[in-house]
């Protein structure tokens, strides 16, 4: 079956070409087996490391930059957001309507 | 220096001479760990770069990040192109191999269980985006009707740029959630991930599904059909479907 243009395959079956750094970070930072929840570190007592790697990327203001920031993405927060853009815009609406009224 | 053993990913029926030449991070031989049947692909770092302290300080390197995520998920899919195989989470890394092989026994009820629902199976990751400007954001200059104030002719110009920005977003979270349940439907299961962010991929238009399913090698071929037939059922999105992946979304432990 012929695939439709507007769909791109990435076969190759090394690193494919189309799977991008995110691709892969949410995977391997996200994603598979995860040893303990949380950043609990004893060297000595149980030689073990386990380190809860979202949380260490989480603090990273370069990662953030970059736009690596899924773990805020709360669907809490990013309402939070929308509301905020709304209320910006609904403020700006009366501040040109009050320019307008005067003016008429 | 001394060193640890990073552990890659948990599979079954690989064996020593299938890893044999092959190299993990900083070019160290992989290397197979086998207990009761299991095994832990491994390779030596440097606990100087991978103890505690070395990673909390090389996480904050994006560079040293990018390299090690690209070893382990090469290393990763060349273990599952083998065999069924279960990834580890970025950056596990064991002091010495006692610890690691008591970790996999006690692993190894539920490491099986996991390995089982993979086996045959692989992961492949379908984006949906739409192009505002695409689909026309058109009829903005409508004339504002004969007799209307300046200043309520804004407003509700304003008012319906508004509603229609709502209105196309409720219909992108709709088709997101059709060609998700569709895929759901050809696949053994699928999740959404929150969508990426363009500033990191580079992608046009506008994400609106990154979703990932779990595909029986028997149905790669139905599946990336039905991705055509939804491309073509939806006008204005664009699908782009990437994979094999190993089942990175797929083969935790503490599933039943």
């Amino acid at each position: 079956m012929t695939p439709s243009p507007r769909v791109q395959y990435d076969m190759a079956s090394s690193r494919p070409q189309q799977a991008n750094l995110a691709d892969i970070l949410e995977r391997v930072l996200d994603k598979g087996i995860v040893i303990a929840g949380d950043i609990k570190v004893n060297l000595l007592d149980i030689e073990l490391l386990t380190i809860k790697i979202r949380l260490l990327v989480a603090s990273v203001d370069k990662a953030k930059e970059m736009g690596i920031d899924w773990w805020e993405n709360d669907p809490m927060l990013s309402s939070r957001k929308r509301d905020q853009v709304l209320e910006e815009e609904n403020r700006e609406l009366k501040e040109r309507l009050k320019e307008l009224e005067s003016g008429a | 220096m001394s060193t640890g053993l990073y552990f890659y990913a948990i599979c079954r029926g690989v064996t020593a001479d299938d890893l044999a030449g092959q190299a993990g991070i900083g070019e160290a031989p992989l290397r197979l760990v086998d207990q009761d049947g299991l095994g832990a692909v491994v390779s030596e770092v440097d606990l100087d770069e991978f103890g505690e302290d070395g990673l909390k300080r090389n996480l904050e390197d994006l560079a040293w990040l990018e390299t090690v995520a690209l070893a382990h998920d090469r290393v990763t899919r060349l273990v599952a192109e083998k065999a069924p195989t279960a990834p580890l989470r970025l950056a596990t890394v064991f002091l010495g191999e006692a610890s690691l092989r008591e970790q996999l026994a006690q692993w190894h009820e539920r490491a099986e269980r996991a390995l089982d629902r993979v086996e045959g199976r692989s992961e492949w990751s379908v984006k949906a985006y739409v192009d505002p400007e695409a689909r026309g954001e058109q009829s903005q200059d409508e004339p504002a009707p004969e007799g209307m104030g300046a200043g309520k002719a804004y407003l509700l110009k304003r008012r319906a740029a508004t509603l229609r920005r709502e209105s196309l977003a409720e219909a992108d979270a709709a088709t997101a959630d059709e060609i998700h349940a569709a895929l759901q439907g050809v696949s053994v299961a699928g999740r959404r991930l929150a969508p990426q962010d363009r500033r990191l991929t580079g992608h046009t238009g506008e994400m609106v599904l990154n979703g990932t399913y779990l595909v029986d090698e028997t149905r790669v071929v139905l599946f990336k059909s039905a991705v055509d037939a939804l491309a073509a059922q939806h006008v204005g999105v664009r699908v782009e479907v990437g994979g094999p992946w190993p089942p990175y979304s797929f083969a935790s432990l503490d599933e039943q």
